[in-house]
């Protein structure tokens, strides 16, 4: 009972008084919201802003009016890309510095020509410098389809050669150079034909149980990737900041009167323990809350997102009472935890992809306490894992606060006992 | 007499190199107020957090209204108020909530919790700024609502460790009349650095230092001790090895203190003795100042601890 009146009491101090607390919640969202405005609600209805590709026709034949859709003619790329025409290169310049455009492909006169006359056809691609990422992947996709396209008409590549030669010759056709170049086409229509199964070709997408599809469901939606990241940062800065108030509460000396009322170091431990862990759990319903809200992120598997939630409240009130029990005063407090949180959002994935690291630090991401807790948050919001699915992600979850929680209760005991 | 609702026997305490506490006893009766009177150091913190079950004791015995301390903790804490010596209470509530928090750890619900808050306020004299926020309070009244915090459940026995620490006279003067109207229903422990205090307020005394009780009794049992005698006080720069041999003849003069800077005597009359005393001074070094102190609590405690209580 004393363990609740104590925790209350602090629950309703920081209600009066959430100046502090306001702020530090607001930086996951602060900064969710800055993502949104700069993609914007096609992000937000889960797809990826498209790579703006422009194309400098200089050919202005049949040939290279096609050169577009070698990004957006079909295939799951083709929502990836948006093309449009530039007219000269001082016009792709100004989009390059403006940075209006990922990439510049130009199609130089002649580019039928050569096709036609079976001589090299050239494309020149020029990637906007101001960026990394989207110019190497329109780079890749443009190399692929030329590749795709080079097999294709290499499949031809001999009876084009039998009559280049006759023509370059300007010798008439014989019967048999007719002959020679109808067996070469029909046994390149003949490999082709081989290939008959690509033209149905279909890609199944195997997906975890329980995964939604479409984006009615939000499988996808970006926002479900990075908010977690977020909330988890912030509810770091936020189990800081409560732990603070307690370790200052300590300094006036109100911890010690508090041992002299009858009342068990136990019970104010665990009244401590309760007032973080409560509000830690209410922060995180709140941003999850604001997170459904304002940035379409479904709250899907609400017993798994409760596991997740409470594990991990209960690990950051842990973490952050056993640093206040140890430091020297508050400063010091606060530079440990500061660092901390840093640490362990930079190992477990807040800042940086944990799927995009080195195999070694991706392993390590995903065994911290932050990065299991985001990546759960993740597989359950994004892909809609269930509470078993994520059970792997919930158990290192709770098995960082459990171990916490007895560090935290060893100091803690400690401090009040010599309090 | 009635029976001790304090009783403190033989306590002792060590940490690590420095032994706090020698074997300190004393009791104390309901009604009664008994002050806890030495410097710095000297074990009066030690005893006070041993009786709140902060600090275990490695030998004696502490008992609250016959709760032993040690045994049952939050027992004996149940009977006990305490008034630390730092205004411990939340900056950002008001003396209502304070109170109110306060209560609830020791049980207290509803209509008595309110009734009880409302009667310790109008004892502290702060019913009416009650709802306030308490960082907007003066240091005087922020004393007197920890003293409330410490009394709202009627305990039997309270603890003042130094309650007017840094207060003016009229503060001061208002919480010692407080702590009087206190004494009326519960066994009171005071301590303090002002001797004035402990004469004006305390039923009996104890001079504690290096964890010891060196007198104990009532002020006039106390003024006894301390004799006839005063105290003279020669400060400058002297050369401190050969004046106690030097003094070895004046029969009537005790050595309280040598050092290169004081000299410290008792002495039966001052105005006979201090010619002899400031030649043999003289002849050790330099006297620039001469104080003579009249007998008092304060001669006692500097003739028993060779010191000044403020040292």
């Amino acid at each position: 009972m004393a363990a609740f009146i104590i925790a209350w009491h602090h629950l309703a101090r920081i209600a009066r008084s959430p100046g502090l607390i306001l702020i530090l919640l607001a930086i996951p969202v602060t900064l969710a919201g800055i993502e949104y405005a700069a993609f914007g609600p096609t992000v937000a209805s889960g797809k990826l802003p498209p790579i703006k590709v422009i194309v400098l026709d200089e050919d202005k034949t049949l040939a290279s009016a096609l050169v577009p859709q070698m990004f957006t003619g079909g295939g799951p790329m083709k929502d990836m890309f948006e093309t449009s025409p530039v007219a000269d290169r001082a016009a792709a310049r100004d989009l390059f510095q403006k940075n209006d455009a990922s990439a510049l492909v130009v199609v130089p006169k002649g580019f039928q020509e050569a096709l036609l006359a079976g001589n090299r056809a050239e494309l020149q691609f020029a990637p906007n410098p101001l960026q990394t990422y989207s110019p190497a992947v329109a780079s890749a996709v443009l190399e692929m389809t030329t590749m795709i396209g080079n097999g294709l008409l290499g499949q031809a590549a001999g009876p084009l050669r039998r009559i280049n030669a006759v023509r370059t010759a300007g010798q008439p056709l014989t019967s048999d150079d007719v002959a020679e170049i109808s067996r070469g086409f029909f046994e390149a229509g003949q490999r082709l034909n081989g290939l008959n199964a690509v033209a149905s070709l279909k890609v199944t997408a195997i997906r975890p149980t329980g995964e939604k599809a479409g984006p009615e469901g939000s499988p996808k939606a970006f926002f479900a990737f990075i908010f977690p990241g977020l909330v988890i940062f912030g509810v770091m800065f936020i189990s800081q900041s409560l732990a603070l108030r307690l370790m200052r509460d300590r300094v006036r000396g109100v911890e010690r009167r508090l041992g002299m009322t009858p009342i068990s170091p136990a019970a104010r431990i665990a009244g401590s323990f309760l007032f973080m862990a409560s509000g830690l759990i209410a922060i995180l319903a709140l941003l999850l809350a604001v997170g459904a809200v304002v940035f379409r992120i479904e709250p899907r598997n609400p017993p798994a997102l409760l596991a997740l939630a409470a594990g991990f409240a209960l690990f950051a009130s842990a973490l952050h009472l056993t640093i206040i029990a140890i430091a020297r005063d508050e400063r010091s407090a606060s530079f440990i935890g500061s660092g901390l949180v840093m640490l362990l959002s930079l190992l477990g994935g807040t800042f940086f992809p944990a799927e995009s690291m080195p195999p070694f630090l991706r392993a390590v991401a995903f065994v911290t306490p932050n990065g299991a807790a985001q990546q759960g948050f993740v597989d359950v919001l994004a892909h809609g894992r269930t509470l078993v699915e994520a059970s792997a992600r919930i158990f290192t979850t709770w098995g960082w606060a459990l171990a916490t929680m007895t560090v935290a209760l060893a100091a803690t005991y400690r401090k009040a006992g010599r309090a | 007499m009635p029976s001790a609702l304090i009783e403190v026997t033989g306590l002792r305490k060590r940490f690590g190199e420095v032994e706090a506490l020698r074997g300190v006893s004393f009791h104390v009766a309901p009604g009664e107020v008994y002050g806890l009177l030495g410097p710095n150091g000297a074990g009066k913190s030690t005893t006070i957090n041993i009786l709140c079950g902060l600090v275990q004791p490695d030998g004696g015995d502490a008992r609250l209204n016959g709760i032993d301390v040690v045994r049952d903790p939050v027992g004996a804490r149940r009977v006990l108020g305490v008034v630390p010596q730092e205004v411990a209470l939340y900056s950002d509530m008001s003396a209502r909530e304070n109170l109110a928090f306060f209560g609830r750890l020791y049980g207290l619900r509803g209509s008595d919790l309110r009734a009880r808050i409302d009667r310790v306020l109008a004892q502290v004299n702060l019913a009416d700024r009650a709802k306030e926020p308490i960082e907007r309070y003066s240091g005087g009244m922020l004393r007197r609502l920890n003293i409330a915090a410490g009394i709202l459940h009627s305990p039997k026995i309270v603890l003042l460790d130094e309650p007017t620490v840094g207060l003016d006279p009229q503060s001061r003067a208002a919480i010692l009349d407080l702590v009087r109207a206190i004494a009326a229903g519960a066994a009171v422990v005071y301590t303090t650095h002002y001797l004035d205090e402990a004469e004006r307020l305390c039923d009996r005394l104890a001079i504690v230092d290096h964890g010891a009780v060196l007198a104990e009794g009532t002020l006039a049992e106390l003024r006894q001790a301390a004799g006839e005698r005063e105290i003279v006080a020669l400060r400058g720069a002297f050369r401190s090895e050969g004046v106690p041999a030097a003094l070895g003849a004046a029969t009537d003069v005790q050595i309280l203190k040598c050092t290169p800077d004081e000299l410290l005597f008792s002495v039966r009359s001052a105005e006979r003795e201090l010619s002899g005393l400031m030649a043999v001074a003289a002849g050790f070094g330099d006297v620039r100042e001469v104080a003579i102190k009249q007998p008092s609590l304060e001669n006692l405690f500097i003739k028993l601890t060779g010191r000044d209580l403020r040292e």
